[in-house]
């Protein structure tokens, strides 16, 4: 592939990063570290680590860079071996980023290990090989001059799929995640992007600033990670009038392993051995098909998915709904107990009941029952656990809407109700 | 638009902000007032409890005048 060196690698903030600057910094890079923990999740420096891991075949880890010190003790690691960096003593010099892309072609001991959100205790540990990220990969001719609109939080599966679809095309990405949403269409106008991925609530708080425009030039739109939203197809076709629309249904544990064009999922054929239902109905997937660290462990077993689905045909499948605890708030998965365990902890809390609340803008939304010390304040308790959480919580697991009850509903056997 | 007020003051005390003194149906939710989506569903839901009406169900909401269509019209 003939690539041209100064065509943009990366837009983030208005600096517009090429890849003869990428390949620059790779030759330039005098630090590494083994793990990804960069404050603000800033993305050139994400892509370039990982790049440069891959580059020099090294395993890496990555991290939110808005976890709290908290959050990163529950992952079992130590914040000062996380931000530990060592001296590259030996680097070999290229001249042209194809030779970076031959290079990474032999790759060995690579792998990248991310954490998803566990339904008890701890968040599990997922290791993925360059295989298992680029399963589904499209490299092609035809795909080189793509344009992504980069609309994921790049710490994540979802976004490092994105990141290795357009690196093997070496494609252009437009970092619009954590933008102003107001510069969009600015930014895919300018940049003419041609490839949106996102999340139903990502394109559902778009949608005002696009609605007033037709974009002719984006040939695709995928989303996926939540669940399927009839009435967003409508406005997204309307106001994409050339794109292929696809759903994509991707975890942390197996990245991407199907794809829809409306809500029927396709399960391809070399999957068809590794995909099975339960009794009750839950997608089960061969553990063959997921991250390496989890298949070594695992050899002949099924991994259940928590996704209740409805099988079409033998190839396809509809979801139904989740059956974990777990609750999705735009695209995040919250895990309630994590967030009960912590809350439970300010003073004036006597018990907390951590659960979703459906809503049209992010589907779920986290909200608490609170049983209260009658001492303390309601008020000033709101605030105070309000506070506790933004500081020990991503934004996303913050309960926004606190109630005060007089006692939690049980279950006979004692667990409380989170209906 | 009282009631509005009220809502928006109170998320907005909860959160530790300072509470605005009124609303104009022009105010935009997400350039004036600031609202990200985890505060728009925020909103939302709190709206719900109050009017029974879920803004966001079948359109657009861009300004604060957006809404009060919604819960004068419902």
């Amino acid at each position: 592939m003939v690539n041209n060196m100064k065509q943009t690698f990366l837009v983030h903030n208005d600096i517009v990063y090429t890849y003869e600057n990428l390949l620059d910094d790779l030759n330039n890079k005098e630090i590494y570290s083994t793990y990804i923990y960069v404050q603000d999740n800033n993305p050139y420096e994400i892509f370039l680590s990982i790049i440069h891991s891959l580059l020099y075949d090294y395993p890496i880890e990555i991290l939110d860079g808005d976890f709290s010190e908290k959050e990163i003790d529950e992952l079992g690691l130590n914040v000062g071996n996380v931000l530990m960096t060592s001296k590259i003593t030996e680097s070999s010099h290229f001249l042209h980023f194809d030779e970076v892309m031959q290079q990474i072609q032999a790759i060995e001991k690579w792998h990248l290990t991310l954490y998803t959100s566990g339904t008890t205790g701890r968040p599990k540990k997922v290791s993925h090989t360059f295989h298992s990220f680029t399963r589904n990969v499209k490299k092609h001719n035809k795909l080189e001059n793509d344009v992504w609109a980069f609309a994921y939080n790049p710490t994540h599966m979802a976004g490092l799929q994105v990141f290795f679809q357009a690196l093997l095309n070496q494609n252009t990405l437009i970092y619009i995640f954590g933008e102003s949403l107001k510069n969009v269409p600015t930014l895919i106008k300018k940049y003419q992007v041609t490839n949106i991925s996102a999340t139903p609530t990502f394109y559902r708080n778009v949608l005002p600033y696009l609605q007033d425009d037709i974009y002719s030039i984006i040939k695709r739109v995928t989303f996926g990670g939540e669940k399927f939203d009839a009435a967003l197809v409508v406005k997204l076709n309307s106001i994409f009038p050339n794109a292929k629309i696809t759903n994509v249904y991707a975890s942390t544990e197996a990245g991407s392993l199907f794809a829809a064009r409306g809500d029927e999922f396709e399960i391809k054929a070399e999957y068809q051995q590794l995909i099975k239902t339960s009794a009750e109905n839950e997608l089960c997937i061969h553990y063959s098909l997921l991250g390496a660290s989890l298949h070594e462990q695992q050899k002949n077993e099924w991994f259940h998915t928590g996704d209740l689905v409805e099988m079409v045909d033998q190839n396809h499948f509809k979801f139904l709904s989740r059956q974990s605890d777990m609750i999705n708030v735009g695209g995040y998965k919250v895990n309630p107990f994590e967030v009960e365990d912590l809350l439970i902890q300010v003073p004036g809390v006597n018990d907390i009941l951590v659960k979703s609340k459906k809503n049209s803008v992010t589907g779920e939304l986290i909200v608490a029952d609170v049983v209260k010390d009658s001492k303390i304040d309601g008020k000033e308790l709101k605030i105070a656990i309000k506070k506790f959480a933004v500081a020990h919580l991503q934004e996303w697991k913050v309960p926004r809407i606190i109630k005060f009850v007089d006692e939690l509903p049980c279950t006979r056997t004692g667990k409380k109700v989170r209906k | 638009m009282q009631e509005l007020l009220d809502i928006v003051n109170e998320m907005r005390e909860e959160a530790g902000k300072s509470t605005i003194e009124k609303l104009e149906p022009s105010m935009d939710l997400r350039d004036d007032l600031e609202l990200d989506s985890l505060m728009l569903a925020e909103l939302t839901v709190r709206l719900e409890d109050e009017f029974d009406i879920d803004i966001f169900e079948d359109g657009i909401i861009q300004t604060i005048g957006d809404i009060l269509i919604k819960i004068n019209g419902k």
